[in-house]
């Protein structure tokens, strides 16, 4: 398949390109492990204070929901919003869109390639803090089983979403804006301000409604272990329920932007 | 006699570039030990400047003129001996010298993008302490000067390369600086604007009395503007002087320019001088040595007589002049 | 010293006229850091809804402790982070030798050459939290109290600025700085509790390298009455070192520069 071989050549140049970004990547990574931590020191001095768990979650289960919150994170992350502004300003998609190929597969590929360069260091480092803070998981062989479609399906779903929000490049000037909506949207609902259970009912309900803790808190809580069957079902269909709807939007946006764009002369 | 507001002995700079190899065995190699390479970007330069003077520094990439500016404004320290500008020694730094010169570089400019040049210009008041009086004075003239009245309010980042080269003039003189140090300041620059830059620093040096010291790769600029020019190659000073007598002295030789009628031979015009170019369509050019030429002319124009259309006698091309110093050519002993 | 007021004040007026032109842009810029300090507040309420104190900071505390936090960001945000991104725009591409022409401080020209007005949000709104966590606490603030933390919060922002300015004196030597800058961007996270609450290791480096943590935690300290005199003897030490180390290293960046600059 044409594809695969263009993949597999997009891959080879974006790793070489990668031993220029090496040293930048890893201090990037840096953003996905302080906050974790912070909040699970939070958490763990709330704990503490209360006899050693809150709610039924303990020490331990927040060490593990943090180390696992921080690996998915990085898993399942996507930063096509920052970048895509600046592409276009560079003119640089209209290089892209010059070729044969959806400007979205050198994104896909860019995206592959950071994470595998920088995943092997986070999980060190991850294991590091998860001795340290006597991480407790209560992971069972099913919930290793569930977790690869759903953090497929919840990086599937953060990349198409962010690629929407980027689309809005094609028509605001102030992304900022977008993008800072989107982060604090996902600071509050993704989980990391705490495991969605230990939250107040009503932030839970629309923690739910959102697409933003299938992104990154719910995998979080299968890796964890903190998932019966049903709960995993759950996140499993609400994920696919929230990627087939981003996907739509995305088409329907992407198609919109680039006929606004090629009509001011890309 | 006016004393030397430029003075310089000596003055050296070596630069130290840290050798780079590429490849893990030679980066970590150069953890442990750095292995430098000295540059010596000015070797030794001698010169003496007087008030009001206009020269030219004339030289190749890498000569050491850039370098020798920065020196005399203060903005590199040398590596061996001495400079003094308006009596100050410039790395130094003193607020009071800063305050008395200005270095304009060509296609940099020091003005904030976003904002109105005029906005600019009262941070620059500020930071020189210009009075209300001599700010207002200055800047009349210098919008006068150079037409900026329409530029000044617009946001910088929307003007055009030869705009935001006037605004930049005008913001490195709204002090009044007595030493005035450029730098290549019309690079860049379209054949009008070229122009334009060059009569307003002549009048700037003509109201003000600015000394002015000037480097530039284009010839019209030390031509319209130098009648002193100070040639620098590989870091020292090949020539100090008029830049007529640079001619006479590098270039001993004057361009004879015929143009033959249909039909005649060409061949034989070795006779007279060196071919220099021939279009083929008739004109050629001759090379012909300065002290012979009204002799070798005359006999041109008898020999040919009537296949004879056109002639013309001129000094050599300026640039071919200065090509010469910089292959290393030797500089004739001054004609008497 | 006044000269110097004329001067940041010329810079002021010149950047005011630049950011209220794009009213939009100013507006949307208030509009986040409403969002931004929002959420951050609605993060400490929901973590308050499952306990009374967090390491024994109560709840008025802790809003005090995240008005102060973004007090600090505002402070180095406003003025000092967007001269110092200039400056390193300035190293890479040659134009420091215009400031280094000119006939005063180098290190105060491109320390506050560059005001970001709209990040005034940043410590209006702070401010405005921070008041809400006092008047929660219903205890009244003693003179010296507000003393304290007027002089902490000072300090605070000054050893900021000093680890900044060393960093950025950094790109003399070494052009890609804004990696090293990163790191710090990512600490900064950490101000948002007290770093008593953090790991041994993660508090020191609060403390010293990355002072943010203690520029934060120090001054909500003063404020609520929790701060020790050690501390505070230790803050004002410390900044003043601070202080002077990165005077003297930023001299060194410039004698480095003048050298060697081609």
């Amino acid at each position: 398949m044409p594809l695969v071989r263009t993949y597999r050549a997009l891959l080879v140049a974006g790793f070489q390109q990668m031993a220029a970004y090496r040293i930048q990547s890893l201090l990037w990574m840096l953003f996905a492990i302080i906050r974790p931590v912070i909040f699970l020191a939070a958490w763990v001095a709330i704990a503490t204070a209360q006899g050693g768990a809150v709610s039924g979650y303990t020490v331990g289960d927040f060490a593990a929901y943090y180390v696992c919150l921080a690996w998915v994170s990085q898993l399942t992350m996507a930063w096509n919003s920052q970048e895509f502004e600046w592409e276009v300003n560079q003119g640089r998609l209209s290089a892209k869109l010059l070729r044969p190929l959806h400007p979205i597969h050198y994104s896909v590929v860019d995206n592959i390639v950071y994470k595998l360069t920088t995943l092997p260091v986070l999980g060190a480092i991850l294991i590091v803090i998860a001795i340290a803070f006597n991480a407790h998981f209560r992971t069972e062989p099913w919930h290793l089983l569930v977790f690869i479609p759903a953090v497929v399906l919840a990086a599937g779903l953060l990349f198409v979403f962010g690629y929407i929000i980027a689309s809005l490049a094609f028509w605001a000037t102030r992304m900022r804006t977008a993008n800072t909506l989107w982060q604090r949207a996902a600071f509050v609902f993704a989980g990391s301000i705490a495991p969605v259970v230990l939250m107040p009912a009503w932030l839970q309900t629309l923690t739910y409604a959102l697409p933003f803790w299938y992104m990154v808190g719910a995998p979080t809580e299968i890796l964890q272990g903190s998932v019966t069957p049903e709960r995993a079902a759950f996140i499993l269909v609400g994920q696919a329920v929230w990627l087939t709807v981003c996907y739509a939007v995305f088409r329907v946006v992407w198609r919109r932007g680039i006929r606004a764009y090629s009509a001011v002369g890309a | 006699m006016s004393e030397a507001v430029v003075h310089v002995r000596g003055l050296e700079k070596i630069y130290k570039v840290h050798e780079r190899e590429t490849g893990v065995g030679a980066t970590v190699r150069s953890f442990f030990k750095r292995t430098f390479k000295e540059v010596p970007a000015v070797g030794g330069i001698d010169l003496d400047i007087a008030r009001s003077e206009v020269v030219g520094f004339l030289g190749p990439n890498g000569a050491g003129k850039t370098t020798t500016l920065k020196v005399l404004s203060g903005l590199l320290y040398p590596t061996g001996g001495e400079a003094s500008v308006l009596g100050y020694t410039p790395w130094k730094r003193e607020y009071a010298f800063l305050r008395r010169i200005a270095l304009l570089m060509g296609n940099r400019t020091q003005l904030v993008w976003d904002i109105p040049a005029a906005d600019s210009f009262l941070v620059l008041k500020q930071i020189y302490a210009i009075s209300d009086h001599d700010f207002q004075t200055r800047l009349d003239e210098l919008v006068d000067l150079l037409e900026l009245a329409p530029l000044i309010h617009k946001p910088v980042r929307q003007l055009s390369l030869g705009e935001r080269m006037k605004v930049e003039f005008a913001a490195g003189l709204l002090h009044g600086p007595e030493v005035v140090f450029l730098d290549e300041p019309t690079l860049g620059l379209d054949v009008s604007m070229q122009a334009r830059i060059r009569s307003f620093v002549a009048e700037l040096n003509r109201r003000t009395g600015a000394t002015i010291l000037l480097t530039s790769h284009y010839m019209d600029d030390i031509v319209a503007l130098c009648k002193r020019v100070v040639v620098i190659h590989h870091g020292k000073i090949l020539y100090d002087g008029a830049l007529a007598d640079l001619a006479e002295r590098m270039a001993p030789y004057k361009v004879v320019g015929a143009t033959l009628r249909d039909g005649a031979s060409r061949a034989d015009l070795e006779r007279y001088g060196d071919v220099v170019s021939n279009d083929g369509a008739g004109r050629v050019k001759l090379r012909v040595p300065r002290a012979e030429a009204p002799a070798r002319t005359a006999r041109l124009v008898a020999d040919l007589g009537d296949a004879l259309a056109d002639l013309s006698l001129e000094d050599p091309p300026i640039e071919d002049v200065i090509d010469r110093v910089f292959s290393g050519g030797q500089l004739e002993p001054a004609v008497g | 010293m006044i000269r110097y007021g004329r001067i940041f004040r010329s810079f002021v007026g010149a950047e005011i006229k630049n950011e209220l032109a794009y009213r939009l842009n100013f507006v949307l810029g208030l509009v986040e850091m409403l969002l931004v300090v929002g959420t951050s507040l609605g993060a400490v309420l929901v973590l308050f809804t499952q306990a009374k104190t967090l390491n024994g900071w109560t709840l008025p505390e802790m809003i005090a402790l995240t008005g102060v936090y973004y007090l600090v960001q505002g402070g180095v945000n406003l003025i000092f982070a967007p001269s110092f991104e200039k400056l390193m725009e300035y190293v890479r591409l040659g134009t420091l030798d215009f400031t280094l022409l000119k006939p005063a401080s180098a290190q105060f020209l491109v320390s506050t050459r560059h005001i970001s007005i709209v990040r005034i949000s940043d410590s209006v709104l702070g401010f405005v939290v921070l008041g809400a966590g006092l008047v929660m606490l219903g205890e009244a603030i003693t003179p010296w109290a507000a003393l304290a933390f007027a002089l902490t919060l000072a300090c605070g922002i000054l050893a900021v600025y000093s680890l900044l300015l060393t960093l950025v004196t950094l790109s003399f030597w070494f052009v890609r700085v804004d990696n090293i800058l990163a790191i710090f961007w990512a600490f900064t996270d950490a101000g948002r509790f007290p770093i008593d609450l953090y790991p041994g290791w993660l508090r020191f480096t609060l403390a010293t390298i990355v002072p943010i943590g203690i520029a934060v935690t120090v001054p909500a300290e003063a404020i609520s009455g929790r701060m020790s005199l050690e501390t505070f003897a230790g803050m004002l030490a410390g900044t003043a070192f601070s202080v002077v180390f990165a005077s003297w290293f930023w001299r060194r960046g410039l004698r480095s520069y003048t050298g060697a600059s081609a």
